[in-house]
């Protein structure tokens, strides 16, 4: 089909009927729009397509959606990508570890090889397991006061934040227990500064994603 | 899980990581809170304080362990997705019985080969499981079969005839 019926004038008639073989062969076959070419189908099916404007973008808006994603979404992502950076300074921490306990211990060749890498996946698992216990607890945090208090702001960082901290010293004894608190309330603090100063230094509709 | 689906391949890497971990600090938790409390000396404060320390020592192990495992598994189902060019069942069964050979490769090259036995029969009844579920659940969607249409159940198409009272048609009125 060629757009060539965009140049003729519309009209109700049916297109002329193409030769194809099919009818040919069967002789009294009778097209059966001709019974009804003199009156419309319906008016929904005599729509010319000019009409349509085609040559723009089309989008979906989806209505009652949130505008960035929650919580629980960012969740796994967080806590792999804590997990993953845990592994990865542990791992060169450990390679740096390795080589000075064996270099200290004048260990050579398969010694050092098979040390270096218990001192990797050592420190590695260790550095990442802390990391991402953290990374659980404050998602866990999150996104329970997400469905409590049924929104998403800069408050929720907060006290999930210090939450965090609460209780992943909370039974190391009341002052490192309160330690731990102070620390994770000035990180999260600090964060959600930071992200405030963006959002009115550069004052635009998209909003940061809350972490 | 409503919110929750999942990520394009290299970013799935890290979700799949997560979400592993997150299950197993989690599960494990719940598990050595269980088994902390089983076997501390008794005295309800005695078994209290003894699972508090079993999940304190030892879910974050579990819990790194199982992230190794989803991550590594993830990555090699992307890379068998890259280059393979589809997503099917052998890609989950094959990278699981990798993971389970990698993460076992200090361990001797017997150990690696059992470990990847069943890394693959594990991965392979995960993914039997999920298709049987997709076709039982297929079977309730099924559309109902249209009753046949057979022409010849009605008899010879000679005998009927519209309009014409001279024919030798019943009268049902």
């Amino acid at each position: 089909m060629s757009d060539d019926y965009l140049r003729k004038p519309f009209s109700l008639a049916p297109a002329p009927a193409v030769d194809d073989p099919q009818t040919s062969a069967s002789g009294n076959y009778t097209p059966a729009t001709s019974t009804f070419s003199s009156a419309p189908v319906s008016p929904y099916l005599n729509y010319d397509s000019r009409f349509l404007r085609q040559a723009q973008p089309e989008f979906i808006f989806p209505e009652g959606a949130n505008k960035q994603r929650g919580r629980f979404e960012l969740a796994f992502s967080q806590i792999g990508t804590s997990v993953m950076i845990g592994g990865g300074i542990g791992g060169l921490a450990g390679v740096y570890n390795g080589f000075k306990v064996t270099n200290a211990l004048n260990q050579t060749g398969k010694l050092r090889r098979t040390q270096l890498i218990n001192h990797v996946m050592k420190q590695g698992s260790g550095t990442a397991n802390t990391l991402g216990t953290l990374a659980v607890l404050y998602s866990a945090c999150g996104v329970l006061l997400q469905y409590v208090r049924d929104q998403d702001d800069n408050i929720n960082t907060v006290i999930a934040g210090t939450a965090t901290g609460l209780l992943y010293k909370s039974t190391a004894g009341l002052r490192k227990c309160a330690l731990g608190g102070a620390i994770g309330l000035g990180i999260s603090s600090l964060y959600c500064l930071y992200l405030l100063s963006q959002e009115s230094n550069n004052n635009t509709n998209s909003s940061p994603k809350f972490l | 899980m409503e919110e929750y689906t999942r990520e394009p391949c290299p970013y799935r890497i890290v979700d799949d990581c997560g979400g592993a971990f997150a299950m197993g600090c989690i599960g494990g938790g719940v598990f050595q809170a269980i088994k902390g409390f089983r076997n501390a000396p008794s005295g309800m404060s005695r078994r209290m304080l003894g699972s508090l320390t079993a999940i304190k020592t030892r879910s974050p192990v579990i819990a790194g362990n199982f992230a190794v495992w989803g991550g590594m598994f993830s990555t090699i189902d992307c890379t068998l997705v890259h280059f393979r060019k589809k997503e099917d069942p052998w890609n989950s069964i094959i990278s699981g019985a990798a993971t389970g050979g990698i993460l076992a490769a200090r361990n001797g090259v017997p150990a690696m080969a059992g470990s990847a036995i069943i890394g693959g029969v594990l991965l392979a009844l995960i993914e039997g499981v999920g298709i049987l579920f997709t076709r039982i659940s297929a079977e309730q969607f099924k559309n109902p079969s249209p009753p046949t249409e057979d022409p010849a159940a009605l008899g010879d198409p000679s005998s009927f005839s519209f309009g014409n009272p001279t024919s030798n048609n019943k009268q049902y009125q």
